[in-house]
């Protein structure tokens, strides 16, 4: 399953050279959002950003980066649980562990007697650390969109199915329609095209987003993440834009199924249900998040522990990530991009992430 | 974090859990989202989960448009 030709510079330039025609033939610049952040590293990382730009089409990162919607109230929250009880793992994904609060990150905190913080690749791995150490509390701080969200569900069901009694997960998760939803319903919305993610999408398929084709008229792609694959989803939009009939167009259907992933979906929804939920940036989107049913509550670190997880107000100043995250400005924007906050010495979260426009910016564009 | 890598199943076993290879490294995984899944498929794995089936026949489709390109670049 060779991917090469989608990186072939032949290939890639002949592409390029469609693109620019069909943009230049629309007599006016175009603003296109890339909604992942998978897509926003990708874009920068093979030049694509600059190219772009010079054919007429500006790309903007949009808010999918879960690392950097997650308030701070709740990254602090996993940092109470760990500095103030004994006995106590916090295990999550790497990036989650160097995001700068008002209380230090997690990799910095020091944890309470007996308590320490773990790094896992995969939720189900935080099971098994549960399985080994039952004399433990461990909580997993289980953050991420669609894609992600699955894997954490399933996990809870497996341990509540062998009842296990010393695990919780401490969940952020996010819905990507919703905030869509919000950025074409703001007034001042400049957005005239998606790049869908490719592997939320691979998920929730193609459905979740005919809205924004059919109620808002802004055409869009869904797209893999090779060169190719977003470059062939970005002639599309041009198309569409040209023609004025937006669709959903399906760029990655190797992956990409029309309906999602029905396992996956039937996962979620057993396990899961939908509740308004206070994004980084983007403030309370109705609809946007999701926490285990009351069924699951056992599992639910916010529930089993007690936490109270309010405002939203945290963001240590001058930080304007919540501004980078809705495609307001453009990581330079900010006084301290590329001083007090490098990639070295992250200041606010989207300087963390892989998937922050902040780092793809520091990396690939200075 | 939606990083997903393209990997081919090497061990599936009743439970769904196995192994992918991937770049010559065995890494496990787990299979549950998927309906039906087999040695040899190739998936998409994300967070120690496999999420998707990869379509051959979808994925060389896409290699063809890619090919017209490099035989007609200009077109
Ligand atoms: S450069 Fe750093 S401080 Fe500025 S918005 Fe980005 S993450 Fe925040």
């Amino acid at each position: 399953m060779s991917q090469n030709k989608l990186r072939n510079r032949q290939v890639l330039r002949g592409l390029l050279t469609e693109i620019k025609s069909k943009a230049k033939s629309l007599n006016t610049p175009i603003k296109i959002m890339e909604v992942c952040g998978t897509h926003t590293m990708a874009i920068h990382r093979h030049g694509l950003k600059k190219l772009l730009e010079d054919s007429g089409i500006e790309m903007v990162s949009g808010p999918g980066c879960p690392v950097c919607i997650t308030p701070n109230e709740i990254h602090e929250a996993a940092i109470n649980l760990v500095t103030e009880n004994n006995n106590f793992i916090l295990t999550t994904f790497g990036d989650m562990t160097r995001v700068p609060t008002r209380k230090g990150s997690i990799q910095t905190i020091v944890p309470a007697a007996g308590s320490q913080v773990k790094i896992v690749y995969s939720p189900e791995e935080s099971l098994e650390i549960a399985r080994k150490n039952p004399e433990k509390e461990i909580i997993f701080f289980g953050v991420g969109f669609e894609t992600t969200i699955p894997s954490i569900a399933l996990t809870v069901k497996i341990a509540a199915e062998e009842k296990i009694s010393n695990f919780s997960v401490l969940s952020a998760l996010w819905l990507v329609p919703p905030p869509l939803n919000a950025l074409v319903s703001a007034k001042d919305t400049k957005i005239q095209g998606f790049l869908y993610p490719g592997h939320v999408s691979a998920i929730i398929g193609e459905k979740p987003y005919y809205f924004i084709a059919e109620k808002f008229n802004i055409p869009g792609a869904i797209a893999g993440f090779e060169p190719g694959d977003i470059l062939l989803a970005l002639s599309s939009i041009l198309d569409q834009k040209k023609t004025g009939k937006a669709e959903v167009a399906n760029e990655y259907s190797r992956v990409v199924r029309a309906d999602g992933n029905p396992t996956a979906l039937r996962v979620m929804d057993d396990m899961l249900k939908v509740k308004d939920s206070l994004w980084r940036g983007l403030g309370l989107i109705p609809k946007s998040g999701l926490q285990f049913k009351s069924k699951y509550s056992a599992f639910n670190a916010e529930k089993k522990h007690s936490l109270k997880i309010e405002g939203g107000s945290g963001d240590l100043p001058g930080c304007r990530c919540g501004e980078v995250l809705p495609g307001k400005i453009s990581p330079p924007q900010c006084e301290l991009f590329g001083k007090k906050c490098n990639p070295d010495s992250p200041y606010g979260p989207c300087m963390v992430s892989f998937e922050g426009a902040c780092l793809a910016y520091y990396k690939y564009q200075r | 974090m939606c990083l997903g890598i393209p990997a081919k199943v090497i061990e599936v076993d009743e439970s769904k859990h196995g192994k992918i290879d991937y770049l010559g490294t065995k890494v496990k995984t787990n299979f549950y989202l998927l309906e039906d899944v087999k040695k040899g498929d190739w998936v998409i794995v994300h967070a120690g989960f496999a999420i998707s089936k990869l379509n051959e026949e979808e994925a060389k489709e896409t290699m063809d448009l890619i090919r017209e390109y490099i035989d007609h670049p200009e077109t």
